[in-house]
């Protein structure tokens, strides 16, 4: 007998529906690889590299020139967000976007927390380049019991490419929860 | 961060990546979570966080990610180039905690005409870790420069 509520289960074969489809988000970031935004990123990690910001430097490597800092591959397909009321502040619509998690949501599991990032990086892209993603769903697991609350993981393989070339993968897992509050301040 | 790549031909299994400490203020958690482009509420406001049952608001996977990349090439140089990066996340890491990186040389290998390092690492915090983790690092074949 499965745990949860008749809900939590319709909920939970709605998502297997999805496994192995294309989810959002999908398509090209919506900026091509700029400085200014490889600048913004590397003084929020106060990341000194001279490759990612110092052009004169970065000519004379191996690079040739500027590149972006390999594990903002996926910052740059991150979707514009539309900020009011951001999802009455558990989610981040973005523009144009479907939630493919929202059955889970409307279950209930209206909590994220990432698990796993795994990257592959295939080359370093260059100012000016835009960078396009195909994101497949590829699991999501029965309800488990975890330290934070019921919930499910969930799993998806994003491919990189810039034009027509696959330059990064990534598998990415969440858990998508319905915190339990009382115990977790306790 | 080092100015000069390392050689790999210097490298030996066992070796220390340079640790990396981290005084995680507020003001970084924020910064690295719009840096990255997440506006999700638990990376930015603390009230909400606490509705979800988290003391204070907490770094976001994009941000871990970050730091992983500038932990590696800090220690391996400017044309050391990361090829893989597989991390897993245990405690959260809250704005206030203070986050320490070490790593390790655990194999090396030429091919493509890069060295490769494989590195274990892990980010620790006064809760335990934070992230463990696998990477690969290419450095230029040749002299270090």
């Amino acid at each position: 007998m499965p745990e949860g509520t008749s809900a939590e289960r319709k909920a939970y074969e709605a998502m297997q529906a999805c496994i192995g489809k294309p989810i959002g988000p999908t398509g090209t970031g919506p900026d091509p690889v700029n400085q200014p935004m490889i600048r913004h990123w590397a003084a929020a990690f106060e990341d000194e590299n001279p490759v990612y910001t110092d052009p004169a430097f970065a000519a004379k490597t191996r690079f040739g020139g500027i590149v972006a800092p390999p594990l903002m591959l996926q910052t740059w397909t991150m979707p514009t967000p539309k900020l009011t009321g951001i999802g009455e502040r558990g989610g981040s619509p973005t523009e144009g976007s479907v939630n493919v998690l929202a059955p889970l949501d409307e279950a209930g599991f209206v909590a994220t927390l990432a698990t796993n990032s795994e990257f592959e990086v295939l080359r370093y892209l260059r100012l000016g380049e835009s960078v396009s993603t195909e994101t497949i769903l590829e699991s999501v697991s029965e309800r488990k019991r975890t330290r934070l609350g019921p919930g499910h993981f969930v799993t998806w393989v994003t491919t990189y490419r810039a034009g027509d070339e696959v330059v990064g993968r990534q598998m990415f897992r969440m858990l998508k929860f319905k915190p339990d509050v009382e115990a977790l301040l306790k | 961060m080092r100015k000069n790549t390392l050689d790999f031909r210097s490298l030996r299994v066992g070796d220390a990546v340079t640790p990396m400490d981290l005084d995680l203020t507020a003001t970084f958690v924020v910064a690295g979570a719009i840096a990255t482009r997440d506006f999700m509420p638990v990376h930015h406001d603390r009230d909400y966080a606490a509705t979800q049952g988290s003391p204070n608001i907490f770094l976001n996977i994009l941000s871990d990610t970050g730091y992983c990349s500038r932990f590696l090439t800090d220690w391996a140089g400017p044309e050391a180039a990361v090829r893989k990066l597989a991390i897993r996340l245990g405690v959260p890491a809250y704005a206030g905690s203070r986050l320490e990186f070490t790593g390790s040389v655990t194999s090396l290998a030429e091919a493509d005409g890069e060295g490769l390092v494989e590195i274990a690492f892990r980010a620790t915090n006064d809760q335990g870790d934070h992230v463990s983790g696998t990477a690969v690092i290419g450095l230029p074949l040749g002299a270090g420069r």
